[in-house]
């Protein structure tokens, strides 16, 4: 690892001026876990650090009703699948943040930090992107406003302007009733998922209202499968309807390539796991056959 | 060579010390501070063999760098025994078979302090969730889970 001036502002304008200044010289560091690796694999070799830990502002999980939940950028994984908040109100959420990697890294790393790194082969774009979180940038500039969805923009890049922190995540009040954060893993032993699948619905009974579909890791983004939700919609959850809207899934998304799983593989394993994920809708039996 | 002062308590003992600004928390802890029982592996934060505790929650030192600690409190694995008798874990781990080589051990042991402070009564699903950051490349894991699950029962009194 090269060596590198380790500076630790207290203000996101401080933090901001500080990014202005040293431009591609520099990287900020909140977690760690993600930025250690590249730096001790030198994928990056930035001259100074800039230490989110004494910000102020960036911590914290609150909730009311009209604006929903608020979750500073520095929150732990594990704080979020801690908080009676999120268990309460987004339990999906907290249940993701609870299998996310493993618990060394949910301990350290962050939620902003995750975000901002961009990887897509994580659990929280994916999740967040089902619950339309809208994230809050700060620069000596200003506050701005920008859904997760525009936030992440390509494989490792995001929309974060070289002088903006990432300070917090808000998600709207809760409007499901369902929710489940499905992953796929090549292997048991494996932390990365090759696929993950965030399903959120509306019930009434055995029939969907509304659903929000999203897939992620498997393609550069997460990818909302708007065509599937309009096949849930208003009808009846059974083993066919699920056949049918899975189908639907796996035309539609752009999954890549890679040593981890060529595309059709990717394809075929999304057509699995959203499946799976849709007949969670109704109540199924030992084998995971839905109850008629 | 920048360089930072940081105050840290390690095993109840605090430390202040000048250190790189690179220096990992996996490096400061053997290199500097002598306490060689915490293991550097894969470095890559895979294996989990360099697993301290940060303010009682289990990390990597490896994916950690020693600045980050700055004002915490961190439990290496010489840090869990208590005038000289081994922590119940540790015990339970030479009852049951929990190691071989005994490279992976201090990891293994902060984490399963991690999973019982977390769940004094773990399921076995709970126990192999709690170890996923940490790999034995000796044991299969069967006999680290069954440490773990009679470490519990003997830790609750029951």
């Amino acid at each position: 690892m090269r060596d590198f001036d380790y500076l630790m502002p207290e203000t996101v304008g401080e933090v901001s001026g500080l990014l202005a200044r040293l431009g591609d010289d520099c990287r900020m560091i909140a977690g760690g876990t993600a930025l250690l690796l590249a730096l001790r694999q030198r994928m990056v070799t930035p001259t100074h650090l800039v230490s989110l830990a004494r910000v102020r502002g960036l911590r914290g999980i609150t909730y009311d009703p009209r604006d929903g939940l608020r979750i500073g950028a520095l929150t732990t994984h594990a704080a979020v699948a801690r908080s009676p908040l999120v268990r309460q109100r987004y339990p999906v959420l907290a249940d993701m943040a609870s299998r996310l990697a493993n618990p060394q890294v949910r301990n350290q790393g962050t939620l902003g930090g995750n975000l901002c790194y961009a990887d897509p082969t994580t659990d929280p774009p994916t999740c967040l992107a089902a619950l339309e979180a809208m994230l809050v940038l700060g620069s000596a500039r200003g506050y701005r406003y920008l859904p997760v969805t525009d936030f992440l923009v390509d494989y490792y890049a995001s929309a974060l302007e070289p002088d903006e922190v990432l300070t917090e995540i808000r998600i709207p009040a809760p409007r499901f009733d369902f929710g489940y954060h499905a992953r796929f893993h090549r292997t048991a032993a494996e932390h990365r998922p090759l696929i993950n699948l965030a399903l959120l619905a509306r019930r009434d009974g055995d029939v969907v209202g509304e659903a929000r579909l999203v897939v992620g890791a498997t393609t550069v983004v997460p990818t909302r499968v708007a065509a599937a939700e309009a096949v849930l919609a208003g009808r009846r959850v059974t083993a066919a309807l699920a056949r049918e809207a899975a189908d639907i899934v796996a035309e539609a998304i752009d999954p890549v390539s890679d040593i981890r799983g060529g595309s059709a593989f990717r394809r075929d394993m999304v057509r699995v796991v959203a499946r799976r994920t849709i007949e969670r809708l109704v109540e199924q039996d030992s084998e995971g056959r839905i109850v008629a | 060579m920048s360089r930072v002062t940081i105050e840290v308590v390690v095993n109840g003992q605090p430390h202040r010390a000048e250190i790189p600004a690179r220096r990992l928390l996996a490096d400061f802890i053997r290199d500097d501070l002598f306490l060689t029982g915490t293991k550097r592996g894969c470095e890559t934060g895979v294996c989990g063999a360099c697993s301290v505790l940060l303010d009682g929650e289990v990390v990597k030192s490896c994916l950690s760098l020693a600045v980050q600690a700055e004002g915490h409190e961190i439990t290496t694995v010489e840090g869990i025994t208590s005038g000289g008798e081994l922590h119940p874990l540790q015990a339970s781990f030479a009852e049951h078979g929990g190691f071989q080589c005994g490279y992976c051990t201090p990891g293994m042991l902060m984490a399963a302090i991690a999973i019982l402070n977390e769940s004094p009564s773990p399921t076995e699903a709970e126990v192999r969730a709690g170890l996923s950051g940490n790999l034995c490349r000796c044991t299969g894991y069967v006999g680290i889970v069954e440490s773990i699950m009679a470490a519990a029962e003997k830790m609750r009194g029951t």
